[in-house]
C-alpha cells in the first residue's frame, strides 16, 4: 500500500512519519510513536479516552485519519508532565483520589486542560460539562471535579507569580 | 473495640497513581512485543444456528494464521473456576464445537502482519451453516417445552447433566415452615420485580497479548481479576505444566466483575500464537466487548408477611434468570441471591427458589454485587410497602429486623456462613436519617407542583470475601512473598489485583504498618506473574482488602519476626525485648531495646548489616484463608425530583453511609461509594442493553450512546452527596477491615425506586424507571383517578 509522509508537532518535538492513508491519529501515536497514553475505549469517539489536544482544540483521536494531522500541534498525555515534574491537573488528580482504574484519566486530564485554558474559572456545571465527553465508570466523577476545582486555584497562584 | 493509632493506615498518599496520570501506566491493551501478529475474530451473525463448516483456506493464502474450531482443543471448560470443581458447570470450548448460541459468539479468528491485513482475511473466511433457530430471548419463551433446546446436556463436574426446558440450572433453599410463618402474620405483601441487563461498560476492551515461548510454554499478558485462575485454565486447555504458562499481572482499564472469569478472547489469542509461533496480541473492540458480558437480569416473586408490630414472620422468594448462551456462574449465583435474601433481615421462616434458564443472548456474569443489587431492590421496595401497610415508618421497620451483631451472615450462597462481629447498621440509619432530614418527609399525597420531590432510603451490603469457618463451595486465599531489600526497602510479591479500588495501595499500607517502613519504601507494583507469586484466588466478591491484604498482614508478620530476630543478633538481646516503631523524624523504621528508645538502629542498618554479614535476605512467603466473611453495610438516603411533565428523574442529594470497619484508604473508599453511586444511578435511571426478538442482535449497535451510561451531568452536585462511615472495627480483619466495593452499588437504584414512590406515589416494580414509563404511569394514574371520580 502506498505510504503517506507527513510532519507534525507531537509534544513539543517535530515527527516525519510514514503511514498508510487509513492509519488512524491514535494509532500513529500509539504504535508509531509508542505513546500509549492514548487509549482506545470505544474507536467510535464516544468515550473520550484517546482525547488529545490538536491544534488547540480537544479531539478524540480515534476519529481522526493520521494524513489530517499532517502539520498539527498536537499535545497528548506524555506531553503534559512527567514523574518527577506534574503539571498541576495531574498533581490534584492524584491528591483528590480522581484516579481509580485510571484508563479514563489521560483523556479526562486532557479535557481538564483544555477547559482551563478556556475558562480559567469554571464553575461546576461548566467542569460538569467541560468533561461530559469523557466517560468514566470508576470514580462517578465527583472526585474528577474536584481535582479541577482544586487546579483552578493552583494554575491561577502559579499564574499571578509569573506576572509578578 | 477500642481504636488503634495507625502511622499509615487510614492516610492518604500521594505517591501512587503517578503512572495512570502521566500516560505511563501499561495495560494489556498496551503491550507491544516485536514481532507481534495482530489478532481479530470473526463473530456469529446468528442467534443460534449449527455451524457445519468453517473454511479459511482463502484467509491462508492471503498469509494469515487462522483458527476454526477444529483447530482448538476439544475441551469443555468453564471460564470461572472460583468455585469448587464439583460445583462448576461446564459447557463450553475455546471455539464452538457444533453450534453458536448468541449473536457475537466468536466462530473464527485471524491473525497477521498488521490489524488491516487480519480484517481482510477475515473477510474470506467461509462459514457453511446448517440449521438456524428464531432466538429465544426472553425468559419465558425460552423455558417452554417446545421451545429449541439451546444444550442437550452439560457437565457438572465430571458428571454429565442433561439440560431440559433450557434450565441451565435450580437451587432452593429452606429455613422453617414459611405456612407457619405467614400465618403468624398479620400483613402480607407480594409484589414482583424485574431488573434488567446492564453492561459493565468498563473503558478497557478485553485484551491479550501471547508469547509462544521457545520451551513449548506460554507467556500472557491480558484482562483479569485474577492470574492464577487464568494460567491453571490455560495449561488445562493446551495440556501445559503450569511451570510453562506464564501471566503476568498487569494493571486493568476497569472490571465490575466482567474479568472474574477467564476472558473469552484470551485463549483464542493463545491458540493463535501457538498455532503462528509468534507474539499475537488480541484487543476487542467495543462492540465485541459488549457482545462478551451483561449483568444477571432478575425477576423476583418475593411475598412477606409480619406481625402488627412490624416484627417479620416469613418470606417466601422466588427467583427467575436468564443467563444467556452460557453458564459462567449461575449456580453459585443463586446461592449468593439465596444469602444476600437471607441476610437482609430476620424473616424467621423463609423459603428460596431459584432457577437459571438459557437464552440466546450474551452471557451473563457477576457486575458489582453478584445478584445483590437486583434482590436488594425487590427486598427493599417491598420492605417500604410493609411499612405503609402497618402504618410504620420504614426506618423503625428496618431497625426492628435487620440481621446484625451476633446474627449470621451468608457470604457467598447457603454454604458460606459466619456469625457477624461488626455491624453499623443501627449508627448509620440514625445519624443518616439526620442528616438528611427524615423527619421533615412528607407522604406522597401531600406533594403538588409540576416537579415533585421524594426522599428515600434503602439498606444493603456486601460480603467481605467468600471465607466461612466451613469451606463451603467456593475456593478463597490468597498468598503473598514478602522480603526485606538489603538497603531495608520492602516488596511485596503477590498475584493479588487491584482492579482500580486501591487495593495494592491498601496492601502497601498493611506492610508498612507491620514493618514500620515508610509507604514510599514498600514496593508493591506490577513486575510480578504467576511464576513469582503463590495462588491468588481472585479480586472478586469484595475480598481484596479483607482477604487479600489478610494475607499480607499474616506474611509482613512473620517477616517482622525475623526481622527481629536478626535485630536481636545485633543487640545481643531476645527478640522478645525489642521494639519495632516508625520514627516520624528520620522517616525510617527503626528497632530498640524496650524501654531505651534513644538505642536504635534503623532497619536499614539491620538490612545493610544482614546482607554483608552474609545472614541471609528476610523474606517469607505464605498463604492465608480467612475463615470469615463479615459484611460491609450501605445505607443510601437520596432525594429525588420528579418532573410529571418530562418524566425526568433528578437526584438533588443523596447521604451516604458506609460501614467498612476500619478505612485503610480513605479518598479511595470514598470514591468507591461515590462511583458506585453513579453505577447505581445508571441501573435504576438509565441504563439497559435490550435485543431484537427478530435476529437477536443487540439494539445498541455497539454504541455507548445507545446505553445510556452515566457521565458527568447526571450526578448530584459534589456538596449535595454526603459520604459517612459508621464507627466500627471488624476484629478479624486486617487492622480492623472489611471490604466495601460492591456494597456500594447495593442499595442505590431500590433507595431511588423508594424516593421514586415518595414523590409522586407510583412504584416501579421494573428498572430502568425511564421518564417514558413515569409518564405512562402518571398517565395511567390520572385515569385511575378520573375513574374513581366518575
Amino acid at each position: 500500500m502506498t505510504k503517506l509522509k507527513i510532519e507534525l508537532m507531537v509534544n513539543r518535538k517535530k515527527r516525519k512519519i510514514e503511514i498508510t492513508p487509513s492509519t488512524r491519529l491514535i494509532d500513529l501515536l500509539r504504535d508509531d510513536l509508542q505513546l500509549t497514553g492514548t487509549k482506545e475505549g470505544c474507536g467510535k469517539g464516544e468515550c473520550g479516552a484517546c482525547t488529545v489536544i490538536m491544534n488547540g482544540e480537544l479531539v478524540a483521536s480515534c476519529l481522526v485519519l493520521a494524513p489530517q494531522a499532517d502539520g498539527a500541534v498536537i499535545t497528548t498525555i506524555e506531553g503534559l508532565g512527567s514523574s518527577d515534574h506534574l503539571d498541576p491537573i495531574q498533581e490534584a488528580f492524584i491528591e483528590s483520589g480522581a484516579v481509580q482504574c485510571g484508563f479514563c484519566t489521560p483523556g479526562m486530564i486532557l479535557a481538564a486542560r483544555r477547559l482551563l485554558e478556556e475558562n480559567p474559572h469554571p464553575d461546576e456545571e461548566e467542569i460538569k460539562r467541560g468533561i461530559s465527553g469523557n466517560l468514566c465508570r470508576c470514580t462517578g466523577y465527583q472526585k474528577i471535579i474536584e481535582a479541577i476545582k482544586l487546579s483552578i486555584a493552583r494554575l491561577s497562584k502559579s499564574d499571578s507569580g509569573k506576572a509578578k | 473495640m477500642e481504636k488503634q493509632q495507625f502511622d499509615f493506615i487510614g492516610k492518604n498518599f500521594d505517591l501512587k497513581n503517578i503512572g495512570k496520570v502521566t500516560g505511563k501506566e501499561i495495560y494489556s491493551s498496551d503491550v507491544h512485543i516485536p514481532g507481534q501478529l495482530y489478532a481479530v475474530v470473526l463473530r456469529s451473525p446468528f442467534p443460534h444456528a449449527e455451524i457445519k463448516k468453517v473454511d479459511y483456506s482463502e484467509a491462508e493464502k492471503m498469509g494469515a494464521i487462522c483458527l476454526g474450531p477444529n483447530d482448538v482443543p476439544n475441551i469443555l471448560y468453564n471460564e470461572r473456576i472460583v468455585s469448587i470443581p464439583e460445583k462448576t458447570y461446564r459447557d463450553r470450548t475455546v471455539l464452538p464445537q457444533d453450534k453458536v448460541r448468541h449473536v457475537g459468539e466468536a466462530i473464527a479468528a485471524c491473525a497477521a502482519e498488521t490489524e488491516e491485513e487480519a480484517f481482510a482475511a477475515l473477510k474470506k473466511i467461509k462459514v457453511e451453516w446448517g440449521k438456524k433457530w428464531p432466538p429465544l430471548i426472553n425468559l419465558d419463551e425460552a423455558k417452554e417445552a417446545n421451545a429449541p433446546p439451546i444444550y442437550d446436556y452439560v457437565y457438572l463436574g465430571e458428571e454429565r447433566v442433561d439440560i431440559n426446558n433450557n434450565i441451565a440450572c435450580e437451587r432452593n433453599v429452606e429455613v422453617g415452615d414459611i405456612a407457619e410463618g405467614f400465618k403468624e402474620a398479620d400483613e402480607i405483601v407480594e409484589r414482583t420485580f424485574n431488573t434488567q441487563r446492564v453492561y459493565h461498560m468498563q473503558l478497557e476492551t478485553k485484551s491479550a497479548v501471547c508469547i509462544p515461548e521457545a520451551d513449548g510454554g506460554i507467556t500472557v499478558w491480558t484482562t483479569s481479576q485474577g492470574i492464577h485462575n487464568v494460567r491453571i485454565l490455560l495449561g488445562n486447555i493446551f495440556n501445559l505444566p503450569l511451570s510453562k504458562v506464564n501471566v503476568k499481572r498487569i494493571t486493568i482499564g476497569g472490571s465490575f466483575g466482567s474479568s472474574i472469569q477467564m476472558n473469552s478472547i484470551t485463549p483464542i489469542c493463545v491458540a493463535l500464537a501457538l498455532k503462528a509461533k509468534r507474539p499475537v496480541k488480541l484487543v476487542s473492540s467495543r462492540e465485541e466487548d459488549i457482545y462478551d458480558h451483561a449483568k444477571y437480569p432478575l425477576r423476583t416473586t418475593l411475598k412477606i408477611g409480619a406481625k402488627r408490630n412490624g416484627i417479620l414472620t416469613a418470606a417466601h422468594c422466588r427467583v427467575w434468570v436468564e443467563i444467556g448462551g452460557h453458564n459462567i456462574q449461575a449456580y453459585p449465583y443463586l446461592g449468593c441471591v439465596a444469602g444476600w435474601f437471607a441476610s437482609l433481615y430476620k424473616w424467621k421462616k423463609l423459603k428460596y427458589e431459584g432457577t437459571a434458564v438459557y437464552t440466546n443472548k450474551v452471557p451473563t456474569c457477576a457486575l458489582q454485587g453478584y445478584g445483590n443489587p437486583q434482590i436488594n431492590f425487590a427486598v427493599e421496595c417491598l420492605m417500604d410497602i410493609l411499612a405503609e401497610k402497618l402504618d410504620i415508618d420504614p426506618l423503625e421497620l428496618r431497625l426492628k429486623n435487620y440481621v446484625g451483631k451476633g446474627d449470621e451472615f451468608w457470604g457467598q450462597g447457603p454454604t458460606v456462613r459466619s456469625i457477624i462481629r461488626s455491624c453499623g447498621v443501627e449508627e448509620m440509619l440514625i445519624k443518616g436519617s439526620k442528616l438528611v432530614g427524615w423527619e421533615k418527609r412528607t407522604l406522597p399525597s401531600k406533594k403538588r407542583g409540576e416537579i415533585r420531590k421524594g426522599l428515600g432510603v434503602a439498606r444493603g451490603f456486601h460480603t467481605s470475601g467468600t471465607g466461612g469457618p466451613n469451606l463451603g463451595e467456593v475456593i478463597d486465599y490468597s498468598s503473598a512473598t514478602i522480603k526485606i531489600n538489603e538497603d531495608g526497602s520492602v516488596d511485596v510479591l503477590t498475584a493479588l489485583m487491584d482492579v482500580g479500588g486501591g487495593t495494592w495501595d491498601a496492601g502497601a499500607k498493611v506492610v508498612a504498618e507491620v514493618l514500620k517502613v515508610p509507604y514510599d519504601k514498600v514496593g508493591i507494583y506490577n513486575g510480578v506473574d504467576t511464576r513469582s507469586t503463590g495462588y491468588d484466588v481472585n479480586t472478586h466478591a469484595t475480598r481484596g482488602v479483607y482477604c487479600g491484604c489478610g494475607a499480607i498482614k499474616f506474611v509482613a508478620e512473620k517477616v517482622k519476626e525475623i526481622l527481629l530476630g536478626y535485630a536481636a543478633t545485633l543487640f545481643k538481646d531476645l527478640p522478645d525485648n525489642l521494639e519495632l516503631a516508625y520514627n516520624d523524624e528520620l522517616g525510617q523504621a527503626i528497632i530498640y531495646p524496650k524501654g531505651l528508645p534513644e538505642n536504635y538502629k534503623t532497619v536499614d542498618e539491620i538490612a545493610k548489616t544482614a546482607q554483608i554479614k552474609s545472614w541471609g535476605t528476610m523474606a517469607y512467603t505464605g498463604s492465608l484463608r480467612q475463615k470469615n466473611c463479615p459484611p460491609c453495610f450501605i445505607t443510601h438516603f437520596v432525594e429525588v425530583e420528579v418532573n410529571t411533565k418530562t418524566g425526568e428523574i433528578k437526584i438533588p442529594r443523596a447521604v451516604i453511609m458506609g460501614d467498612s470497619g476500619t478505612i485503610i484508604n480513605p479518598d479511595l473508599w470514598e470514591g468507591q461509594i461515590i462511583g458506585a453511586f453513579s453505577r447505581g444511578l445508571g441501573f435504576g435511571l438509565l441504563e439497559e442493553t435490550k435485543y431484537s426478538s427478530i435476529t437477536g442482535n443487540l439494539e445498541c449497535n455497539g454504541m455507548i450512546t445507545d446505553l445510556k451510561i452515566p457521565s458527568s451531568v447526571e450526578m448530584p452536585k459534589i456538596d449535595s452527596l454526603t459520604v459517612q462511615s459508621a464507627h466500627t472495627y471488624e476484629p478479624t480483619g486486617p487492622f480492623g477491615a472489611k471490604g466495601i466495593g460492591e456494597a456500594a452499588l447495593s442499595s442505590v437504584a431500590s433507595a431511588i425506586a423508594n424516593a421514586v414512590y415518595n414523590a409522586i406515589g407510583i412504584r416501579f416494580y421494573e428498572l430502568p424507571i425511564t421518564p417514558e414509563k413515569v409518564l405512562k404511569a402518571l398517565e395511567e394514574k390520572e385515569e385511575r383517578s378520573e375513574k374513581i371520580a366518575d
